[in-house]
């Protein structure tokens, strides 16, 4: 019988690490039903590795693999660059592997296309969790393809067609801004959003003074739907890079 | 000033008409004796106020006068009597006698007078060289004084550092811009001259001054001649300075007499080419500047240089004056000197003691979880439970922790910590904080206590910022009984936002208190199942002050510790109008 498979492209000089990436998702594959539905087989499971970035981007237009995961320190190529050139024509999920600390550098990477990061050293148990997060993530876009009319979350609802906002049933009056910062955010759930792509979806391509203030509008955002907005539920902070909205666990279609 | 001049020169002379107009009135009951002595004192009170030139100018107006009105034959210059003329005559050397002396007693007073200038002068240089909180002050001020005892325009001074390198440090100038010091560089080059026998001349006048320790004088016409140096039997060890004096003393006669060519040696080709111009005194070029060795006990520490444009004269006073200026100027190089010396020599310590504490951290705090992970490994390859793994990966992040404070520790000695400051919320520094810190917060109750519904914001860099918090809420942690609670108060004080992190801990003994920061530090007597390395505190304050924020302690009232960031605080427009932009 000929089951469906996924395929996941690992792009890393180091073979320890490709070998324990491989690993990590033989060992956990509930990723791979992400977007099934209980009677649908689960899709076999195929890891394709590339130990520089030149090999990568070839892999990548070979094989369209549906999920990429790609290392920054290669040998031949910028990590930023490599991300650009995938994104230039997959829209594959990819998350990074850094060992650097810089922010900006994190910052830089989501800007160029990446989904997501993870830090050297990491564990398997944190690194599975931000693949299923992403394959989660496509499987629901795919699905709906656009936005929701109605989103709801915790005690909130989002009704995007009225443009209203409930709390407990009762409306929460919300700036322009606010609103339209709340509609990208809920739009890419568990996305980790830059400054600059959160900027750039609420102004366009206004300059000014804006921008050093959205952490601003973000603090009067979460003060009108977070219960306690030191420890957000639903808006979360990442540090030095943006901010990402997270649906409790069951509630997200 | 000159006003006043001609004011006591009009006085003088009114007085004298009207004396001559009085006697001449009661001229008959008058004796030739009384008109003298009217005159006499008149001729005094003139040179008294007015110097020597009012008395001797009134002296020849009175004898005039004597003779025209007062000696017969009247209104004519003639004289009948020739026992007059000794009268007249008489009249005449008294008073010129008398205004010359009293001129020079007032000069003596001046001159004393002046000379208790000077003194006070050198007196408050002592002062200023001794007691100025800082050396370069100091000689800053000594070469303004020096500029304005000698009527310069120009007085720089020269310091031999440490390093061997040679900097001013110190220059005052009449004129304020610096368009005069760009067409005449500081240091003229030696340029084409040669040095005497055997040396040879290096980069700057400057330079060889400090190498030879003898004086140098530039010339208007670009050349510089310099003294000869002191012969090696006088220069032996443990010669006193005022003995070595003449040679400095020397160089300034030869400024203010050039023609002393045997004291000092031109160096130049227009010497050598033209040995006669120089003593032929019309075409002689003027002195520009005068450089001096600055010395203390045969050591030369640096370089005083005078110069004045349009040629530097010297009065025998003013050089004795610039020979004791010169030393005091010495003194302060000496004390900038051995204060550069101590402040290089505590830095190196400092170094020194970092280096090695970071050497025991390596060896130490770094082997013990390696050896923990090797011996697991090695048990788990021989068949042992699986799950002892974890305790592989709870060593391997506490060498991950170790390792990320390290390299910031590394980078904040380096000085190469670059905030990048923006406006952030107190909501995300804080939220991001307790999450960093969750892992040692799991069993304690965090109270916030922030302004009520008040939006704080401050200019900071996030990340730096929340490493700073992850670790005050850290070290709160650590040192306090588990399950006691630690507080967090936030206050907004004009410009200024405080973020405490109160604990119930053992606190910190006074004598503690400055070393908590220092890298390495751990209390004494901790428990050893407290761990850490000792690094968080002073990596705190090091982010903290590479932003321009700071981190202190403070005792808790009733016990435990106050740790305090303080932030710049942002001001954030209000809603609507934050609203209206979007």
């Amino acid at each position: 019988m000929h089951s469906p498979t996924v395929t996941v492209l690992i792009i890393e000089d180091e073979p320890q690490i490709r070998r324990l990436v491989r690993n990590a998702l033989h060992a956990d594959p509930t990723f791979l039903r992400s977007g099934l539905d209980e009677s649908e087989q689960t899709p076999e499971l195929r890891v394709i590795e590339a130990a520089s970035g030149n090999e990568g981007i070839d892999l990548t237009a070979a094989e369209a693999p549906a999920l990429i995961i790609l290392d920054l320190g290669l040998p031949d190529m910028e990590g930023v660059a490599v991300c650009r050139e995938i994104r230039r024509w997959s829209t594959s999920p990819l998350i990074v592997l850094s060992a650097r600390h810089a922010d900006t550098e994190k910052a830089a990477l989501l800007d160029a296309g990446a989904d997501d990061y993870v830090t050297k050293p990491f564990s398997s148990v944190e690194f599975m969790a931000r693949v299923r997060a992403q394959m989660r993530r496509r499987a629901a876009a795919v699905r709906h393809d656009g936005s929701t009319d109605v989103i709801t979350f915790g005690d909130i609802v989002v009704d995007q067609q009225r443009r209203r906002v409930e709390r407990k049933g009762a409306p929460v009056h919300l700036t322009p801004t606010e609103w339209a910062l709340l509609r990208t955010l809920v739009n890419h759930p568990r996305q980790t959003l830059t400054h600059r792509q959160l900027f750039h979806q609420v102004w366009g391509n206004a300059v000014g003074d804006a921008q050093q203030y959205l952490r601003v509008y973000v603090g009067h955002l979460r003060r009108k739907i977070e219960a306690d907005p030191v420890r957000p539920k639903f808006i979360h902070t990442e540090s030095g890079v943006g901010y990402r909205f997270e649906p409790p666990e069951d509630e997200v279609a | 000033m000159h006003r006043q001049a001609l004011g006591r020169w009009a006085l003088m002379l009114a007085i004298l008409a009207l004396a001559t107009i009085g006697m001449y009135v009661v001229r008959a009951s008058l004796d030739k004796a009384h008109v003298t002595l009217v005159y006499l004192l008149i001729v005094l009170a003139a040179s008294a106020v007015g110097g020597r030139a009012l008395g001797l100018t009134v002296a020849a107006l009175a004898f005039l006068f004597f003779d025209f009105f007062f000696l017969v034959p009247y209104l004519t210059l003639t004289i009948a009597n020739p026992l007059d003329w000794l009268v007249l005559v008489t009249f005449l050397i008294t008073s010129v006698v008398a205004a010359q002396l009293l001129y020079r007693a007032n000069a003596t007073a001046d001159e004393a007078m002046q000379r208790a200038v000077e003194v006070d002068r050198l007196a408050a240089l002592g002062e200023e060289t001794l007691n100025a909180a800082d050396a370069g002050e100091a000689l800053r001020a000594i070469a303004d004084v020096i500029r304005h005892s000698i009527d310069a325009d120009e007085c720089e001074i020269y310091l031999h550092g440490i390093d061997a390198r040679i900097a001013r440090v110190a220059r005052s100038a009449s004129d304020v811009g610096g368009g005069e010091s760009a067409r005449h560089p500081p240091v003229p080059a030696l340029g084409i001259a040669e040095a005497p026998s055997g040396t040879e001349p290096r980069g700057s006048l400057v330079e060889w001054i400090i190498e030879h320790g003898t004086s140098a004088v530039e010339l208007t016409d670009g050349t510089v001649r310099v003294a000869h140096e002191l012969p090696p039997s006088r220069r032996s060890p443990g010669r006193q300075r005022w003995e070595a004096q003449p040679e400095t003393a020397a160089a300034i006669r030869a400024v203010t007499r050039l023609e002393r060519g045997s004291l000092i040696q031109r160096l130049s080709d227009s010497l050598r080419g033209d040995d006669d111009r120089v003593r032929r005194g019309a075409d002689e070029p003027a002195v520009r500047a005068v450089a001096l060795p600055l010395q203390v006990r045969d050591h030369t520490v640096g370089v005083l240089r005078l110069a004045s444009e349009d040629g530097l004269l010297l009065m025998p006073e003013q050089a004795r004056l610039l020979v004791a200026l010169a030393y005091y100027a010495a003194l302060g190089a000496e004390r900038a000197r051995l204060v550069a010396t101590a402040e290089r020599a505590e830095a190196e310590r400092r170094v020194e003691s970092l280096r090695s504490a970071l050497l025991t951290a390596l060896s130490h705090d770094l082997r013990t979880p390696l050896t923990t992970i090797k011996g697991i490994a090695n048990e788990i390859l021989r068949g042992a439970d699986a799950a002892r793994a974890a305790v592989i990966e709870s060593e391997a992040d506490r060498l991950n922790a170790l390792v990320s404070d390290l390299l910031d520790l590394s980078r904040i000695h380096a000085g190469a910590v670059r905030p990048a400051l923006a406006v952030n919320t107190i909501d995300d520094l804080l939220g991001a904080a307790l999450r960093g810190a969750s892992g040692v917060l799991r069993d304690r109750p965090v109270e916030i206590d922030a302004p009520d519904g008040e939006l704080l914001a401050g200019y900071f860099d996030f990340t730096q910022t929340l490493r700073v918090m992850v670790n005050l809420l850290d070290n709160a942690a650590k040192y306090s009984p588990r399950g006691s609670a630690i507080d967090v108060r936030i206050r907004r004080n004009d410009q200024r936002l405080t973020i405490d992190v109160m604990d119930r801990g053992p606190g910190v003994p006074v004598a503690e208190r400055d070393r908590i920061f220092e890298p390495f530090y751990r209390p004494p007597g901790v428990p050893p199942d407290i761990r850490g390395h000792g690094l968080g505190l002073s990596i705190a304050r090091g982010l903290a002050e590479a932003e321009g924020a700071s981190v202190r302690f403070t005792p808790r009232a009733g016990g435990g510790s106050v740790f305090t960031l303080e932030l710049p605080a942002a001001t954030i427009a209000s809603e609507t109008d934050l609203a209206s932009m979007g």
